[in-house]
């Protein structure tokens, strides 16, 4: 199990990144290397040119700003997963990170390389969805930001143009009133995750949830957007079992699982259910939580 | 020493990177060597092209089946019993391929990076045969057209039948209240040790020797089958097992890759060197346990079972092994009575070929299918009475006496009361109050089970019942150095389990000197004329009792030296701390030895000079093979077990927590308790994994997809318990009384699991005859019961 | 071939490497350092973890060039036979190792737990932190207790082994 041949740069800038992916389509980056690398010892990955962006110095940043997190694409999930402005800002992006891999791999795995990654049952992807978070790219034409959503487009595959890097992603950060979760099932610790579920939902001072943004992992081509089934949570003032039920059915069926070793696309649907049943108290309990002692954490 | 907790001998080479593995050793001009392997699991061979591959620049050789023919002998599985096919193969597939993994080609090139890239070099001309995956379709008995066969000179795919009976079922059957007719599935998996098996084999053409290292069970045999294909006089045969990353019974087969190596290792001026990747291990190495027992079950309403008749279909993949891919379902069937006494007990074995990798050992050796079977039954037998799971148990057991017992199948247990070690486990467990948690958390609405097994473990048996060569018994070399420091070198080979201690350990109480003063070493047949290799947990009762009887030789012979240099009868010689005495004469234990090298004017008239002796022991009893009647004793002596596990289900996820696991174990006299529960502890973790986690799972077309350790689980730091323990100590006849270790908990922790598993899912109308119990197979086994999976399923406490 | 710099255990080196070769076989084939295993190449076995810079990373998934001009830390460098690290003497009393195979991606990666533990840790924390790192032999529990006995001897001593430099010494 060894990879086959490739030639290898490690450039110091984006601009620099960008100009080799320009001029060589079969040039693939290397950022963590914690999911490319394996295909490549594999052989289901072989691409003549690695890119290593590990030495840009420009990517590797995380700042607080106007109140959002900004995320250079090297930012390791270890990195997300301790740091207390992260924590601060967005506290389920640290829980997410906690739920990625092992802890040697989250030590090199980086935000960049996950979502370019783009497979569907990566945390990082279905908490970023959660959040609303936007991601800014540079290719040959310049630079662009676009909302994570826009990013996914299948099974391991982005929108991005061939040229293009992923340079930073912008995470609104939390506000006082929003209950936050991320669970999922997988058979034991540090596995891809069969399901997994992120939502935040916001509750006014009167009780009353004024938005619910969710999205669900390994159940489609891409994480999936949950907010329309559950828009139904806007405007209750309590959590009752009967529209848990209901909520939790709504996004059985706007998933579009497929099915793998784990389970059938039925089982998934379940096992969705299951997830948000659990969950959703669980963030509404912290949005109560959150409101009472004035916003903090 | 033998009962203390030492720590081990071969620690600190481990723990400081200092231990040698096959793959670290760096003979000089060290060629590598990669393995292209069948894409398809059916399919005949038209032709490989290598010209490619041979032309790239870093390429030594290349070669195929045709290359190698005359240059080997085939392999055979040697056992030769009525009702099993004869089958010849060679190292690399020749006309036909029969699973995915299976050597085509082998490359040697400067490095394994080259040699892959060759493999790519390589062309297949395969011409696609149907594929068969599953025994009742390979049978024919699926209602299919009739299926592919893998060996077409056979006219079926059924490598083996035999069957046998003791007493009558029929009768049993007119006399029950009642008759189970169930089907027991037991699935694929692999014994996985973390370091896959591999070969580095050199060729000295001068002198006509081959060395080669091999990460294997047994070297001296693996001499013997190298010396055969090679084709080589078995003296210009050398093997070398290294240290060894684990094997589990993964590694006591000959493997085709081993043979490869050696035979390569003839044809090329360099060594070689090959280690499995874990795909390969994954994929290509033999895999284990899948069997399908049909079984019926004759029994009257008091619990009692009158009689047992099943047919173990073993699904065999491709029986293309040396030392046979049957082996483990004859032991399946030998040991499926466990420690109840059944008398109307019949068995119909069926060995069947499918497309898939050849079955193979791993711990337990056939046996958590036997005892998961007749656990089961136990199980299934209480629920149709009514009576309590362990009164089903009181009423089957075994008697106390006489002892020794004879099991239906032949199987003479020496062992001590069943019935007072369930009662023990009991009592610990305090089973009453675990029946009252279970109802209070059913009213709670959580799914807790509680689960029994008892155990009967065959330990230490014959070679020959298996591979129709090679024998039961063990040697071991003990030498004392002119400084009084001690040599021993044994025919067992450690994997892992800690010889050089255990060893150590044994001898140190014999020769009364300090341990440090002891060395053991193994593996390697230049230093010991033959030996049978670590399987079947014979290393305490075969190579503890060789290395007593070697170390209790020197002993007598040190004892009469040192009377004479005392001038004292040798009656009157007492030996402490290392120094004979008598009387105020002292001697010290170099001392004795400087004399019988180095003063030999100091020895008794007419004795040898030296004090080494290549000692042999054979524990005897087992047999070699059946007798007329079929009847077979499989072990020389027998460990016992009752466990216990206590389970809790999340009925939303599937998933299974075990909330405790005991054991009750008795291997006889324990030698280093702190290894043993490392057995025991380390055991269990495998046992979870086989019915939790772990499955090997081909598609209809043969195809692996479970062929990296992302796809195939097994147990990792959060899924396992700390299993409580308890060892009783009743020594057997056996040499120091030992009984054998390492493998009760593999066996019967499915069990166990599984019948609390069965428990706890009892309100849901779930009934478990399967050993696949992961998360998927639980939700599926729920649904199947009729029962929508519920979302507001309680969530499990962790 | 690329000729990359690295700090090995304390050792300065300098060893022409294909791109395309792992860490772990750089380690293994090239300095002869043996102790750094690999059981899986996928990431999901932890036998092969070493410190790049005092972090644990999986060397089946770095390729040797990404360490040029850094510091690697293998088990080798941890302690010796006479001055076993107290990880090492741990697993040892504990009996938490049996073949010994994960042995060495075990303790590095228990360093770097035991590094952090500020105090804190408890044995559910130990396996989330190890769970990274596969064992088929022991059942785990005895690398835990050795885990938490090693942290509660080093709570007062710094976690780094001494030779292991830190990134400035590296640079400079």
């Amino acid at each position: 199990m060894r990879p086959a041949r490739f030639d290898y740069l490690a450039p110091t800038s984006v601009a620099d990144v960008v100009s080799v992916l320009g001029a060589d389509d079969s040039a693939k980056v290397l950022a963590g290397g914690q999911s490319l690398v394996p295909l490549m010892n594999l052989r289901l990955a072989a691409p003549t040119q690695l890119v290593d962006i590990n030495q840009v110095a420009e990517l590797d940043f995380l700042r607080v700003a106007d109140g959002d997190l900004h995320l250079g694409a090297l930012i390791r999930h270890r990195r997300l997963e301790f740091d207390p402005e992260v924590a601060r800002v967005a506290p389920i992006l640290a829980e997410a990170a906690g739920l990625i891999g092992h802890p040697q791999v989250r030590n090199r795995g980086t935000v960049g390389g996950s979502l370019a990654h783009s497979d569907p049952s990566a945390e990082l992807g279905c908490a970023l969805l959660a959040l609303d978070a936007e991601v800014t790219v540079q290719g040959g034409t310049g630079r662009r930001s676009l909302p994570i959503a826009e990013l996914f487009d299948g099974f391991f595959t982005t929108t991005l143009e061939d040229d293009e890097l992923i340079c930073q992603v912008r995470v609104p950060g939390t506000v006082p009133g929003r209950g936050w979760v991320i669970q999922e099932y997988a058979p034991r610790a540090g596995d891809f995750a069969v399901a997994s579920v992120a939502a935040c939902i916001d509750l006014a001072p009167g009780g009353g949830c004024v938005r619910v943004r969710a999205a669900a992992g390994g159940v489609g081509p891409t994480p999936i957007d949950l907010g329309s089934a559950l828009g139904e949570l806007v405007g209750e003032t309590e959590l009752s079992e009967g529209l848990l039920r209901h909520v939790a059915s709504r996004a059985a069926e706007v998933i579009r699982p497929a099915a793998d070793l784990r389970a059938s696309a039925e089982d998934r649907r379940d096992l969705l259910q299951v997830l948000l049943v659990r969950a959703l108290p669980a963030a509404w309990t912290r949005a109560a939580g959150s409101l009472s002692n004035g916003g903090a954490r | 020493m033998i009962g203390e907790r030492v720590t081990r001998k071969e620690d600190v080479r481990f723990l400081t990177g200092a231990g040698r593995y096959l793959a670290d050793l760096r003979p000089a001009g060290l060629k590598h060597a990669a393995i292209l392997r069948s894409p398809v699991a059916h399919a005949r061979v038209n032709g490989i092209d290598t010209t490619a591959a041979k032309a790239l620049p870093g390429v030594v050789a290349v070669f195929t089946a045709a290359d190698l023919k005359e240059h080997s002998r085939p392999l055979s599985h040697r056992l030769a019993v009525p009702g099993i096919r004869p089958l010849e193969w060679y190292c690399l597939a020749d006309e036909k391929v029969r699973y995915v993994g299976e050597p085509l080609a082998v490359v040697v090139a400067e490095s394994r990076y080259v040699a892959e890239d060759a493999l790519e070099l390589i062309e297949l001309d395969l011409d696609e045969l149907d594929v068969v995956t599953d025994v009742r379709a390979s049978l024919g008995d699926d209602g299919e057209e009739s299926a592919p066969l893998l060996f077409e000179e056979w006219g079926d795919n059924v490598f083996y039948a035999g069957g046998f009976a003791n007493g009558d079922f029929d009768a049993a059957v007119a006399r029950a209240d009642g008759v189970l007719r169930e089907t027991i599935a037991h699935h694929r998996i692999v014994g996985l040790p973390l370091e896959g098996h591999g070969a580095c084999g050199h060729f000295d053409r001068t002198r006509g020797e081959l060395l080669l290292y091999s990460s294997n069970q047994q070297p001296h045999n693996l001499r013997t089958v190298v010396a055969d294909v090679t084709a080589l006089p078995l003296e210009k045969v050398r093997v070398i097992a290294p240290d060894m990353g684990g094997g589990f019974g993964n590694k006591q087969h000959f493997h085709r890759e081993e043979l490869l190596i050696a035979v390569v290792a003839t044809l090329v001026p360099d060594p070689v060197t090959w280690s499995a990747d874990r795909s390969e291990s994954l994929t290509g190495s033999v895999q284990s346990r899948q069997q399908e027992h049909d079984v019926e079950v004759a029994y009257r309403s008091d619990g009692r079972v009158l009689g047992v008749r099943t047919h173990v279909i073993a699904d065999l993949g491709s029986p293309t092994l040396y030392f046979s891919s049957i082996g483990p379902a004859l032991i399946t069937t030998s040991m499926l009575p466990g420690t109840y006494d059944i008398e109307a007990f019949e068995y119909r074995l069926t060995g069947v070929a499918t497309n898939k990798p050849p079955m193979g050992a791993y711990r337990g050796f056939g046996q958590p299918q036997a005892n998961f079977t007749i656990e089961r039954v136990m199980d299934l037998v209480a629920d149709a009475t009514g009576v309590d799971p362990a009164d089903v148990r009181r009423r089957n057991m075994v008697p106390d006496a006489p002892r020794p017992y004879f099991s239906a199948t032949g199987n003479r247990y020496d062992t001590p009361s069943f019935h007072e070690q369930m009662e023990v486990l009991l009592d610990e467990l305090d089973y009453p109050a675990v029946r009252r948690d279970q109802e209070e958390a059913r009213r709670e609405g959580r799914l807790v089970g509680v689960g029994l097994a008892n155990l009967v473990e065959c330990s230490t048996a014959n070679l020959f019942g298996f591979c129709s060569q090679f024998g039961g018994y063990e040697m071991a070399s003990v030498v004392v150095q002119p400084n009084g420091h001690v040599s021993i070198n044994c025919g067992t080979k450690s994997q892992g389990q800690g010889h050089q201690t255990i060893y150590a350990q044994i001898a140190a109480d014999v020769l009364t000197i300090p341990m440090s003063a002891i060395d053991v070493s193994d593996g390697d047949t230049a230093l010991l004329p033959h030996g049978m290799g670590t399987w079947g947990s014979r290393s305490a009762t075969a190579g503890g009792g060789v290395v007593l009887k070697g170390t209790r030789q020197i002993r007598d012979k040190m004892t009469a030296i040192a009377a004479h240099m005392l001038r004292v009868d040798g009656e009157e010689v007492e030996l402490s701390e290392g120094t004979f005495s008598a009387g105020a004469g002292r001697v010290t234990f170099a001392e004795v030895a400087h004399a019988a090298y180095l003063q030999t004017f100091l020895l008794p008239p007419g004795m040898d000079p030296g004090l080494a002796t290549i000692a042999s022991l054979d524990p005897g009893l087992a047999d070699p093979f059946p007798d007329a009647t079929g009847r077979m004793n499989a072990g020389s002596t027998f460990s016992t077990a009752a466990a216990a596990a206590v389970v809790e289900i999340d009925a939303g996820t599937g998933q299974v927590v075990i909330r405790s696991f005991r054991i009750v174990h008795d291997c006889g006299t324990v030698i280093n308790p702190l290894l043993l529960d490392g057995q025991i502890q380390g055991g269990f973790a495998q046992a979870l994994g086989a019915v939790l986690l772990e499955e090997v799972v081909h598609d209809a077309q043969g195809q692996p997809l479970t062929s990296t350790l992302l796809d195939y689980l097994i147990p990792s730091f959060s899924d396992v318990p700390r299993v409580h323990t308890h060892h009783r100590e009743h020594p057997s006849e056996l040499l120091g009384g030992f009984r054998g270790a390492g493998e009760a908990t593999t066996i019967c922790g499915p069990s166990a699991i599984a019948n609390a598993v069965h428990d706890a899912l009892g309100p849901l109308g779930v009934r478990v005859l399967q050993t696949n119990l992961s998360s998927r197979s639980i939700r599926e086994m729920i649904r199947s019961a009729g029962v929508k999976p519920d979302p507001f399923a309680r969530a499990l406490a962790s | 071939m690329r000729e990359i710099a690295l700090l090995v255990n304390g050792e300065p080196v300098s060893v022409e490497v294909d791109p395309r070769e792992h860490l772990a076989d750089v380690l293994r084939d090239r300095l002869g350092l043996t102790g750094t295993h690999k059981a899986c190449e996928q990431g999901a076995c932890g036998a092969c973890t070493v410190h790049l810079d005092g972090t644990p990373v999986l060397s089946c998934l770095l390729f040797a060039v990404q360490a040029d001009n850094r510091s690697v830390t293998t088990v080798e460098g941890v302690g010796t036979t006479e001055d076993l690290a107290p990880i090492q003497r741990a697993l040892s009393e504990r009996h938490g190792l049996q073949c010994g195979f994960c042995t060495p991606g075990m303790i590095m990666q228990a360093l770097d737990v035991v590094g952090r533990a500020n105090g804190g840790l408890t044995p559910e924390r130990v396996r989330h932190e190890m769970s990274g790192n596969l064992c088929r032999c022991t059942g785990y529990v005895s690398i835990v207790d050795a885990v938490l006995d090693a942290a509660a001897e080093s709570s007062s001593v710094a976690a780094v082994p001494d030779n292991e430099p830190t990134q400035a010494e590296v640079s400079g």
